[in-house]
């Protein structure tokens, strides 16, 4: 365990190093390899412990974003009380979602279904509210300052986005040494044994949900001043939940490391192969290139790309599991 | 350059094209005969290329290079990049050589500041939504962008600096404002002076801000909300029309066309698809109605959703309203259904006058409908075909890319050649300095409607304007859509208002 501490400890200092050697453009890079990183986690505290899928965790996105700008530019509230506040809203949202979903027992497509549409409710309904800009979305104001979570080079940002992602492991580990994330996952193995030997799965589940959508929301006033432009189609539109997902699927789902992994697989990919193709002429080779990665992990690799790499370096960072065999496998990234 | 055993020597095809030459008449000539110089260095380069080889044949492969760059990124001035014999190929090295070598030898002479006064290339970041849902317009302002650029190459480059050329940088926003972004700062990284693009408001938003954060001037070819210029940005210009200012034309031919024809309409029906934009358009258009104290009444306003398929109860109580005209905002499907469901109801009106959507003038559209889309008067961001710079770039875009200059193509166009104006009366490639001349901007020969591209305290365009369209009667189907305001613009006279009814043409 030790090596395992040691590498991460080192990993660490290299990535807080970085901003020394590298410019706007790599940063930027890593600030959304970070950011989708964040994002992933979050909504793999929900579905990877707990597996109900949520395919509109868009909409907590959104709701943090729309929440801190609309605190910010209303009343003059720092995005960084902001965000909290924002983070509550999702929660709340996430609970009544949950009320919905699991008191009333819709498990499968239908908690799918019922994801999907408070997503797209959400979204009709910020693309009508004059207040928050409706269908032309929301411009935020550049006025570079910390209080104002704005800043000129991306450097600032990308210490930001690397402590959230940081934080969302640490909490995430936090959650599964816990009796909560025990919980979650029994209920994803077996929801009616997990219900039969005592565990109250509906309390769990809701506080799963509630985590996750907090969590979400957070990144969502990130993305906001760091984007400076709100749209409802780009915050709750489907598109987002997917890309959303995508990396801890890749990554591995259930797993602290995966959607770290996952990130850091795809967000790069995209963006060297959109500007390796972007002379003119391959147009859109970078999409294919990314989808056809999606379907190849998909297909060869179900459990995510961490198991390979787990077992790749177990011999090198857990030599004691490693040597007894098959037990260094079940505690792969987790 | 050290080699094995010899200490650090800065070698550089400068040092000898300067004896050849000779000192005195060496540094002059770099402003003075820019284009000897070039083909002087080129020469150079290749000697100190090979003599590189030579002694790498004779000494062993080079373990460490210091290579004394002089960088175009201005916050960094001169570095020094260090890096290891066995990371840098032998291919690459001597292809960076030969293409760094002027700067590698101008700084170890100590003359980088004459060089950053006449580079021989200026970097010009384009970002265009080349994939995503807007992708085909997105190729098509790419294109437009491309062409204005190898255009101005091929009248000499920039002349102030010495024949300089413009080089394209190119980014794919994929349709999204975060890509954009991000792409934005990719082309600054690789040297981008200035960025211009993206078509959508969102993206322009994203790009604006960046420019701020990075100073790096940003000319928005496209992109029309007005939030955009309402920050107070430094570096930000559209050339584009604004929305306000795209309801602010339809309001102000609709007076000047019952001015002129002594006729007017009482009552009106707006109609609208219910979607972002045509709520949004219809939306203004009603405000700025009001606002504008133009005596009609709005009778009713007819939303209906995107992708409709049947608009005959929509169109039945159009005409239980009996309004004189109908204001639509639409989309080429249900511009087609509507007009044809006015025919078969046989709906009186005095026209149909578009305050501003697509659906009114595509080629497709117009020959489709035929005989019933005559007359219909569309307020529109439009092309120039009177002027020789329209009618020039459009045969040029049509021998390239086998397709027409259209309106936001002719934009992207037009964006392109205000770069390059501003760069030439600055003299300069850097931000300040293009920025002062962007302020000062006052370009003529561009093939749009509007004035001359005048910039105000905000950015906008004040020269932006619309034209009043009218498809008129033309056996050639693609000839048929005319300008007929303003007048120093038009391409008929005649205006015809009120239209004769749909079913007796």
């Amino acid at each position: 365990m030790t090596r395992l501490y040691l590498f991460l400890a080192v990993l660490f200092a290299v990535l807080m190093a970085l901003p020394l050697v590298l410019g706007n453009y790599v940063l930027g890079i890593f600030v959304m390899v970070y950011f989708w990183a964040y994002v992933g986690q979050s909504w793999n505290v929900l579905t990877g412990y707990t597996g109900h899928i949520s395919l509109g965790h868009a909409l907590y996105l959104g709701v943090g974003a729309y929440a801190t700008t609309y605190f910010a530019q209303n009343f003059g509230l720092s995005p960084w009380i902001g965000m909290f506040l924002g983070g509550f809203i999702a929660s709340a949202i996430g609970l009544f979602l949950g009320f919905l979903g699991f008191r009333f027992g819709m498990r499968g497509v239908y908690f799918v279904i019922l994801t999907i549409a408070f997503a797209e409710i959400t979204r009709l309904i910020v693309s009508h509210m004059e207040a928050l800009g409706s269908f032309t979305g929301i411009f935020l104001d550049f006025d570079p300052s910390f209080l104002h979570f704005q800043f000129r080079g991306n450097v600032p940002y990308y210490y930001i986005s690397f402590g959230f992602m940081v934080v969302s492991m640490v909490v995430v580990r936090t959650i599964e040494r816990s009796r909560l994330g025990r919980f979650m996952v029994a209920i994803r193995e077996n929801e009616e044994a997990a219900q039969a030997l005592g565990v109250n799965t509906f309390k769990y589940n809701m506080l799963a949900i509630a985590i996750s959508a907090y969590m979400t929301a957070l990144a969502g006033a990130f993305y906001a001043n760091y984007i400076f432009y709100l749209h409802p189609n780009s915050m709750f539109g489907m598109a987002t939940s997917i890309e959303l997902i995508l990396r801890p699927i890749v990554g591995g789902l259930g797993t602290i490391f995966g959607p770290v992994l996952g990130s850091f697989i795809l967000s790069p990919l995209s963006e060297i192969s959109r500007a390796y193709f972007s002379k003119g002429g391959l147009e859109g080779l970078h999409l294919i290139l990314y989808g056809v990665v999606a379907i190849l992990v998909v297909l060869f690799m179900p459990k995510g790309v961490i198991v390979y790499v787990t077992k790749m370096l177990n011999p090198i960072l857990k030599p004691e599991t490693a040597r007894q065999g098959k037990r260094g496998d079940d505690a792969d990234g987790r | 350059m050290a080699t094995s055993s010899g200490p650090v020597e800065p070698v550089g095809p400068v040092g000898p094209a300067a004896v050849i030459s000779g000192h005195q008449d060496f540094y002059p000539a770099l402003l003075e005969a820019p284009d000897s110089i070039h083909l002087l260095l080129e020469i150079t380069t290749a000697f100190v290329v090979k003599w590189l080889a030579a002694q790498e044949a004779v000494d062993g492969p080079f373990k460490r290079i210091a290579i004394a760059d002089y960088n175009d990124n201005k916050k960094e001035g001169i570095g020094m990049k260090k890096k290891a014999g066995k990371e840098l190929n032998r291919r690459t090295f001597i292809k960076t050589s030969g293409a760094i070598g002027l700067g590698l030898a101008a700084s170890s002479f100590g003359v980088p500041t004459l060089l950053r006064a006449a580079p021989t290339k200026i970097k010009i970041g384009s970002i265009q939504p080349v994939t995503g849902p807007l992708a085909v317009i997105g190729q098509g302002q790419r294109k437009a962008n491309i062409m204005a650029a190898r255009q101005i190459n091929a009248a000499g480059g920039i002349k102030s600096m010495g024949g300089a050329q413009l080089e394209l940088l190119l980014g794919d926003s994929e349709s999204k404002p975060e890509v954009g972004r991000q792409e934005a700062d990719r082309l600054i990284k690789d040297g981008a002076v200035v960025l211009q693009g993206p078509f959508q408001s969102g993206t322009a938003m994203a790009i604006a801000t960046l420019a701020e954060q990075r100073q790096v001037p940003f000319v928005m070819d496209v992109a029309a909300l007005d939030a955009i210029t309402q920050k107070g940005y430094q570096y930000s210009f559209r050339v584009f029309i604004t929305a306000k200012g795209l309801v602010g034309g339809a309001i102000k031919y609709l007076k000047q066309v019952t001015e002129m024809k002594g006729v007017m309409p009482k009552t009106a029906v707006v109609t609208n698809t219910a979607d972002p934009f045509g709520k949004g358009m219809s939306g203004g258009f009603l405000k700025g109605l009001e606002k504008s104290g133009f005596p009609i009444k709005i009778i009713d306003r007819i939303q209906y959703p995107l992708g409709i398929q049947d608009l005959s109860t929509e169109v039945a109580k159009i005409k239980s309203l009996k309004p004189d005209l109908i204001f639509p905002v639409s989309r080429p499907g249900d511009s087609v259904i509507l007009t044809r469901e006015l025919y078969k109801q046989r709906v009186p009106l005095m026209g149909i006058f578009c305050p501003g959507s697509p659906g009114w003038y595509e080629p497709h559209v117009v020959k489709d409908l035929d005989k019933l889309i005559l007359y219909v008067l569309v307020n529109v961001p439009w092309v120039n075909p009177n002027s020789t710079v329209y009618q020039k770039a459009n045969a040029a875009f049509y021998k390239a890319y086998n397709q027409i200059l259209d309106t936001n193509s002719a934009y992207a166009y037009t964006g392109t050649l205000v770069i390059a104006d501003a760069i030439e009366r600055a003299g300069s490639a850097r931000a300040d300095d293009i920025v002062a001349a962007l302020k000062k901007t006052n370009f003529k020969d561009h093939p749009v409607v509007g004035g001359p591209v005048q910039f105000n305290e905000k950015g906008d365009n004040i020269g932006a304007m619309t034209a009043l369209i009218q498809v008129q009667k033309d056996p050639d189907y693609l000839k048929r859509v005319k300008i007929v305001m303003p007048k120093e613009f038009a391409q008929s006279d005649e205006i015809v208002f009120p239209a004769p009814p749909l079913w007796e043409r």
